[in-house]
């Protein structure tokens, strides 16, 4: 049983480790994608696109999201700023796999009265264990008082 | 300068607009109450005038464009490094935009690295960082 705790500075532990739910990769998921990002590239849709790959792959972006919200899996994260995002690819996605994403933090701190923490992951088909995508993720925990004020400009 | 076959330094990639919309946030990060992406109050409790686009979505431009000009050497050894420096708000114009900064043997294989920033209709930056793959397969 996990008890969620709602996140913030103090909470996060540099080394604690977290998992995603495992994920089968569908049709709809990227078709949804597709249409959230406008990108219908035939390598991706058009069963007689010649791709290097032997048939259709997926954006290689898919899923940023499912290493993003590994910390809902132990937190309550009622708000956050992404600051940024290293991604590398190794192997193409593709409908039908089923994938899973594990990540550590390796990293926290403040930087100008502000709080940082940085989340090393790791995607892999879980069936055969390829590593597809890795990446790191720098993420900026919001005071519980809301937003900071630098980033209300707009 | 470093040249591949058609790849050089100072080469401009076709920039990419997307004007995104609440409908496109949703499908992207999943409708839910208290998000400052899909929850307009909630958003606004936060200190937002409306909801924010999620920063990672912007990356998907930087990918797409990525994939349309490298193809196969970015599925597979393709690199993105993105800081989101400004917050991005539902109806904004976006522009991405990249340019070729290096071409680097690596194991005989040309590494292009660009360059790459996202723009709002209001000219000021949103994301910047970098992108490569390998440049020895074209699409474009």
């Amino acid at each position: 049983m996990i008890e969620f705790k709602e996140i913030n500075y103090d909470v996060v532990t540099v080394g604690e480790e977290f998992m995603s739910d495992d994920f089968l990769i569908k049709p709809e998921d990227v078709e949804t994608f597709a249409f959230a990002v406008e990108d219908h590239d035939p390598w991706y849709f058009d069963k007689n696109a010649q791709t290097p790959f032997n048939g259709n792959i997926t954006h290689p972006v898919l899923l940023g999201n499912q290493a993003l919200l590994m910390r809902h899996g132990k937190y309550i994260v009622p708000a956050g700023l992404h600051a940024k995002m290293q991604y590398e690819f190794l192997e193409p996605l593709r409908i039908g796999m089923r994938v899973r994403t594990r990540g550590k933090v390796i990293d926290k701190y403040e930087k100008r009265g502000r709080h940082y923490m940085v989340t090393e992951f790791m995607t892999r088909d879980e069936e055969t264990g390829t590593a597809l995508v890795r990446g790191q993720f720098t993420q900026m925990l919001f005071p519980k008082s809301g937003v900071h004020e630098h980033a209300k400009n707009r | 300068m470093p040249r591949t076959a058609s790849v050089t330094v100072g080469t401009q990639l076709p920039p990419l607009k997307k004007t995104i919309n609440q409908r496109q946030i949703d499908c992207y990060s999943g409708v839910r109450p208290k998000s400052i992406h899909t929850d307009v109050e909630w958003a606004k409790q936060k200190g937002f005038r409306a909801p924010l686009v999620q920063a990672l979505m912007c990356t998907a431009y930087v990918s797409q464009m990525m994939m349309t000009w490298l193809g196969e050497g970015f599925v597979r050894g393709g690199k993105i490094s993105a800081s989101f420096i400004k917050p991005v708000i539902v109806g904004d114009t976006l522009t991405a935009h990249a340019a070729v900064t290096a071409v680097d043997d690596v194991d005989g294989r040309p590494r292009v690295t660009v360059e790459c920033w996202c723009e709002n209709q209001d000219g000021e930056k949103t994301l910047v960082g970098s992108a490569s793959g390998f440049a020895d397969r074209l699409r474009t």
